[in-house]
């Protein structure tokens, strides 16, 4: 009998495209839409994951998320570094300071300072020079990508004109010469002011002085340990908030999506995707059932009991389904493909089409709903009536 | 029992009862809007039997028919079909007895259009479950019974009037029911084509242990009937040969 039903489904040519297109379209939304939320809240988390080689993120208890700006005590280090567990703890600078170019544009920028022994915490992938080059005179690395960017000189000097910021040129923080000895790539990140990396000491001494200019505390664990046991215990002795990597990460997210409304932007926009999925779907397989009632009902009064029309009408929701979402799916696929190098933040993990899929099966049932109950309903006694 | 029921049935008379109605009452609305569809209606079809069903419109036949088929309950009365009080079954069990004990032939034949001839035949086996590969066989024994052997891959839209109602005979008959109820089987069809349908129907349909019951207004068929009843404001007004009725 499901042969029948898909049978009865494919025969009606236009009410099945517009069945396949209503819910390719809903899938489209809905999987695009979510992989392009994935990609944004991904991204809050880029820095962290960049920064990679530590087992614990050590802040102070106020910070909530990676753009906050609540500097330690410098003894936070120390008092890190005597906890047991703790292989090795090193200072990170973090600071929002004005770096003038050499043409006078002045841009806000992130100032991460890296322990000037290890360098732990420094960009992924170097792309000019090294990140050994730090340790040079005065020296600074800019992001790749945004030395034609954020980091462009728009007023340009006398006799070149506007260009992009390259290594060589001299740029200053409060007065405090700098060098560009390198330029770096990094993961695209959902914040935009441009990163600067230098030393911590350096970074110390081109800051506004204060008592607490500590960023972070990067730590490792001692082999064996367990991270979010040392977490805790630097938190019960330092009275410093301890994170791994992950919570770090989830803290930043949940922060920016309770804080900017993406989330409910974003769910709108895949609520919307879903709704005309089953208005449009429901609309059709409605009307696709109202023709068919009479054979319907013939199948009833064959013998056929709510259960087969039911496996019936299941089975015709299930191919629409699967076809829908698969080409709406593959449409959403192909976009992130496509905008590959554009700067849209797309992601599909996993969860992504799953949800996906689950979300437009659960918008052909909903749709379906009416019409079943039409089918259940169905007199078979209609048969007879011309 | 009324006078003359049992003219037309010469040498079934004694053959079991196939349905039996007795003082069957079914009302449609309730208060001032109730409509009596059927006062009492009492009836004995035979196995064996083609018993015609006639009368104006608005008579009662549909709904009787669709009362003995098991697809409407009576309000009141009792009606056994092959020995089952139909009313008394319930839901699924219902929906089996229909389809093991009851072939239909439909007024506007309610094929599949996206099925082929074969396919729509072999449908009451597939419903009581049969693997479709069976199924389609047996179906299109049957449609070379009906002689449509050739049209066995047709879809309904290729066929004409008098070969889709053909269809609609083998698909009625493929799982060896022992009633089957037809309704105004020539209405939709040209007059020869009618006259066929129906020699078609006395030929393959009509066989002992099986009754046929047909709801029809087209007197140029009555001959083709055992008895008929004749049918007025939803009670039996008389069952006669159909030398009677025609005359």
């Amino acid at each position: 009998m499901i042969g029948i039903a898909l049978k009865m489904l494919l025969g009606d040519r236009l009410k099945y495209v517009a069945l396949v297109a209503g819910l390719a379209f809903a899938a489209l939304l809905v999987t695009q839409q979510s992989s392009i939320f994935a990609g944004y809240t991904l991204r809050t988390g880029s820095w962290i994951r960049d920064t990679g080689a530590a087992d614990l993120w050590i802040m102070d208890p106020q910070l909530v998320f990676t753009e906050d700006n609540k500097p330690m005590l410098e003894r936070s280090l120390y008092q890190v570094r005597g906890v047991d567990g703790v292989e090795w703890a090193v200072p990170m600078y973090k600071g929002w300071l004005n770096l003038r170019l050499p043409d006078g544009t002045r841009v806000t920028t992130r100032l991460i300072g890296l322990d000037d022994a290890s360098l732990v915490g420094g960009p992924p992938e170097m792309v000019e020079g090294r990140l050994e080059d730090l340790r040079r005179d005065r020296a600074v690395i800019v992001h790749a990508d945004q030395v034609g960017d954020g980091l462009f000189l728009k007023q340009g000097l006398a006799g070149e004109g506007p260009r992009p910021l390259r290594v060589g040129d001299a740029v200053a923080v409060r007065d405090h010469g700098l060098e560009v000895v390198g330029t770096f790539r990094s993961s695209p990140e959902f914040f935009w002011d441009p990163l600067v990396y230098t030393t911590y000491s350096r970074a110390l001494q081109v800051a506004p002085p204060d008592r607490r200019m500590t960023g972070y505390v990067l730590a490792r664990c001692r082999a064996g340990e367990d991270p979010a046991v040392v977490a805790r215990r630097i938190e019960e002795r330092t009275g410093l908030e301890a994170r791994t990597p992950k919570e770090f990460e989830a803290a930043t997210m949940g922060y920016v999506l309770d804080k900017t409304g993406i989330l409910v932007n974003f769910g709108f926009t895949i609520l919307l995707g879903f709704v005309v999925g089953v208005l449009a779907a429901g609309q059709t397989f409605h009307m696709f059932v109202l023709d068919n009632l009479r054979h319907y009902a013939a199948l009833k009064a064959m013998g056929a009991g709510d259960w087969m029309l039911a496996r019936m009408v299941f089975a015709q929701l299930f191919v629409v389904s699967v076809v829908g979402y698969g080409i709406g799916a593959g449409g959403a696929a192909l976009t992130g493909t496509f905008a590959e190098g554009t700067g849209l933040a797309f992601q599909m993990p996993w969860e992504v089409p799953l949800l996906g899929f689950v979300a437009i099966l659960a918008c052909a049932t909903l749709a379906g709903g009416l019409a079943l109950w039409r089918v259940l309903r169905v007199d078979p006694a209609l048969v007879f009536r011309s | 029992m009324m006078a003359g029921a049992m003219d037309g049935l010469e040498g079934r008379a004694d053959a079991p009862l196939a349905v039996r109605c007795r003082g069957v009452w079914k009302t449609y609305g309730s208060g001032d809007e109730s409509v009596h569809a059927l006062r009492g209606v009492d009836l004995e079809v035979r196995s064996g039997e083609l018993m015609m069903l006639v009368g104006p419109s608005g008579c009662g036949k549909t709904t009787l028919i669709s009362i003995i088929a098991g697809i409407l309950d009576q309000d009141r009365g009792e009606v056994v079909v092959h020995g089952a009080d139909v009313k008394a079954l319930k839901g699924r069990e219902k929906a089996l007895h229909r389809g093991r004990t009851t072939g239909f032939v439909f007024q506007q034949y309610n094929l599949l259009p996206a099925l082929t001839a074969a396919e729509n035949a072999a449908v009451p086996l597939l419903v009581l479950g049969e693997k479709r590969k069976h199924a389609v066989q047996r179906a299109e024994a049957m449609l070379e019974r009906v002689g449509l052997a050739d049209r066995a891959r047709s879809l309904p839209a290729q066929l004409s009037g008098g070969q889709q109602q053909r269809v609609a005979i083998a698909r009625a008959l493929v799982h060896g029911p022992r009633l089957v109820v037809c309704d105004e089987p020539t209405s939709a069809l040209d007059q020869d084509t009618g006259r066929r349908v129906m020699e078609l129907l006395k030929e393959v349909a009509v066989a002992p242990g099986r009754a046929l019951v047909i709801v029809t207004h087209d007197s140029r068929t009555y001959h083709f009937a055992d008895r008929i009843a004749r049918m007025n404001d939803g009670a039996i007004v008389g069952v006669d040969a159909p030398s009677a009725t025609i005359r």
